[in-house]
């Protein structure tokens, strides 16, 4: 048995490499079919919000690729609900369907995979 | 299941030191090393949330506390060989890049 690995993305996604590496990771291990989790925090949040339109910054757009994650069979998504509320985002208007999660319950997701990686 | 969480940079400079403590369970580690030993200095508002710490255990890299004279730290000090052997004791180790 694969050992589960959860990615913990706190990168916002139009500055920086982070978002988009985090994400190529769950994609490649979905892809080859290992048990993968995703986790938002903090900035990394900002990947979820609808309507953005990184065309503006000569940027690809992440959202088809956040799309293709449960297609790629990677479906445990959670959100921090502090991160959202910190940031005005409102957990029904969310790009991807992600479950919210608050920090106390934090702990415990973490303990549902083998290995954790945060970017 | 516990986890080890690794830090290194300082707390006056991102957040990652504060979501850490979000994240952080009972049973957890939290593990001090490279700047974020500075989250140490007594009387700051991150050292006394530190030593309040529910039941998650604090380290810190005593070579890094020495070189930045932090000498009477509240935290567990620990060596390299001590850091590797944290990290078997805990199920997973999450180091925030």
């Amino acid at each position: 048995m694969a050992k589960s690995l959860l990615i913990v993305s706190r990168s916002a996604p139009w500055s920086g490499l982070a978002a988009r590496e985090a994400l190529d990771i769950a994609l490649a291990g979905g892809a080859y079919d290992l048990p993968l989790g995703m986790l938002f925090m903090d900035d990394g949040v900002f990947q979820l919000v609808e309507g953005q339109r990184p065309e503006a910054l000569k940027q690809k757009n992440l959202g088809a690729n956040l799309q293709a994650l449960p297609l790629f069979g990677v479906d445990a998504l959670f959100a921090c609900s502090a991160s959202l509320a910190e940031r005005g985002l409102d957990p029904a208007m969310l790009a991807v369907p992600a479950t919210l999660t608050a920090p106390e319950a934090l702990p415990a997701v973490f303990n549902q995979f083998d290995e954790v990686i945060t970017l | 299941m516990s986890t080890l969480h690794v830090i290194s940079s300082s707390p006056f400079a991102d957040t990652r030191l504060g979501s850490c403590l979000r994240t952080l369970g009972p049973n957890d580690g939290l593990l001090l090393c490279g700047e974020a030993v500075q989250a140490l200095r007594p009387g700051t508002p991150m050292a006394l949330r530190l030593g309040t710490l529910a039941g998650a255990r604090l380290y810190a890299l005593d070579e890094d506390c020495l070189a930045r004279g932090l000498e009477s730290v509240e935290a567990e000090q620990v060596d390299y060989p001590g850091f590797v052997e944290l990290s078997l004791r805990y199920t997973r180790v999450n180091t925030w890049l």
